[in-house]
């Protein structure tokens, strides 16, 4: 096994492209030393990439530009990310309490994973996008399409993730995030988060009802029937209700942690919570 | 195998490592210092938490070489930085039997200096989460966050 620590991106697409399916790029590692034994026959190459200057938090016209390399820690004490519009982001990080991990995981790999992670499922209800580079050029996908299915992503070989951006969102916008985990040191079981935006008559205009952790297919889902359930009606707790009842079209995953039926009652708690959360915050045009 | 340097608790080490290695296995089986412990290895547990460039990490979720030219500093370091005087977080954990087999004691103790430096007079809930990523296999917790904020008043009646 090599380990290549490149200085400039060119010469990271080199490597990728020469390992290919073989090299490994790396960040804050968690994940790749956490399955180190398993991995361990895979990689020829590891690749650190954090010496590409891809460690930032930034805002334009676009939106919000976070680089791939940038820590969980980063983004919680950031204050792009903490309050405000995104504050959403310092809310989802909060919700992972291992103070050591969030020190060294990295946005980048969290989108990459495409596991039980939680960020992912924030980003899937703020429309992200994930900015993709190599050396035939850089791309961008969404975060609905980046992931292909558990543990599963539409990186081809030779490419890695550069950035994740999030568009501005609309004046009177609110998220909530939610979780359900054994211990703090334990992958979620459930998460979720929201997004409401109202208009000045409080008229829900657009929602986002995601679940993540817990389905069936492995990665974040977003459920068409609670977020129809919310759109051009006037949000109340009983509609927030109703709401989270319709998130049961989000089919979850039965296994040794925790059954299918709990998971389905767990993710129905968790965003009549994050739509209170997210409701308010719009309210008030802050983020929670 | 790669040559590498480390710089732990202000002293260099030049070390062969392989990339996978495991921060926590070449300064415990490499170097030499026991004091940092290692309980899960899949970064679950907290025993071998230590500071690199001042920041709480799970040395056994950092590779070896990627540390190179960090200023790693391990349970040992602490009693050093304390003028080989216990320092008052370990004080307290030995007045408030803070441990029973004291397996996740490093760990803690590294966690809660942390704390304390950032935020010398935490409530129970703060002291609660910066040990969050920390098992305790023999359930001491309660004494544990007893000896946590009973060195931070000790810290901030002598400061």
């Amino acid at each position: 096994m090599e380990y290549y620590s490149p200085t400039d991106l060119n010469e990271a697409y080199a490597l990728l492209d020469k390992y290919g399916e073989d090299a490994i790029p790396i960040a804050g590692s968690t994940f790749y030393m956490g399955h180190r034994e398993e991995l361990f026959d895979e990689v020829e190459a590891v690749i650190n990439i954090k010496q590409l200057g891809l460690s930032y938090i930034r805002q334009d016209g676009d939106g919000l530009h976070i680089g791939a390399t940038t820590t969980l820690n980063e983004i919680f004490a950031h204050g792009l990310t903490r309050k405000g519009p995104f504050g959403i982001l310092a809310t989802t990080v909060q919700e992972l309490n291992i103070n050591e991990v969030r020190n060294m995981a990295t946005i980048g790999g969290e989108v990459c994973i495409a596991g039980e992670v939680d960020m992912p499922t924030t980003l899937l209800a703020y429309d992200a996008d994930i900015v993709i580079g190599g050396s035939k050029g850089v791309r961008r996908m969404s975060m609905a399409d980046f992931h292909i299915g558990y543990l599963n992503n539409a990186l081809e070989p030779g490419e890695m993730v550069l950035e994740v951006q999030l568009p501005q969102p609309p004046a009177n916008t609110g998220g909530g995030f939610a979780k359900f985990e054994r211990t703090a040191a334990d992958l979620p079981i459930v998460n979720v988060a929201t997004r409401i935006s109202l208009d000045d008559a409080g008229v829900c205009t657009d929602a986002r009802v995601v679940a993540g952790a817990a389905t069936l297919s492995g990665i974040p889902e977003r459920s068409g029937a609670a977020e129809a359930a919310l759109l051009n009606q006037v949000i109340d707790a009983a509609l927030i209700e109703a709401a989270a009842a319709a998130s049961a079209d989000v089919a979850c995953i039965n296994d040794f942690r925790v059954s299918a039926e709990i998971r389905s009652l767990w993710v129905k708690c968790g965003i009549e919570d994050a739509l209170k959360r997210a409701f308010a915050a719009a309210r008030q045009g802050e983020q929670s | 195998m790669n040559a590498i340097n480390l710089k732990i608790n202000k002293e260099h080490y030049d070390v062969l490592v392989k990339p996978h290695w495991s921060l926590a296995y070449v300064i415990r089986e490499k170097v030499g210092l026991t004091g940092t412990k290692t309980g899960c290895e899949m970064g679950t547990c907290g025993s071998c938490t230590l500071l690199l460039d001042g920041k709480p990490v799970f040395s056994c979720l950092r590779m070896a070489i990627d540390a190179q030219g960090c200023d790693i500093r391990t349970i040992e370091g602490v009693e050093e930085e304390n003028n080989g005087e216990l320092h008052p977080l370990q004080e307290a954990f030995v007045q408030d039997h803070g441990m029973q087999c004291g397996f996740c004691t490093p760990g803690m103790i590294i966690a809660a200096k942390h704390l304390l430096e950032h935020n010398p007079d935490p409530t129970e809930q703060e002291v609660r989460e910066a040990i969050g990523g920390h098992l305790c296999r023999c359930g001491t917790y309660i004494r544990i966050v007893r000896s946590i904020l009973n060195a931070a008043a000790v810290m901030r009646a002598g400061s």
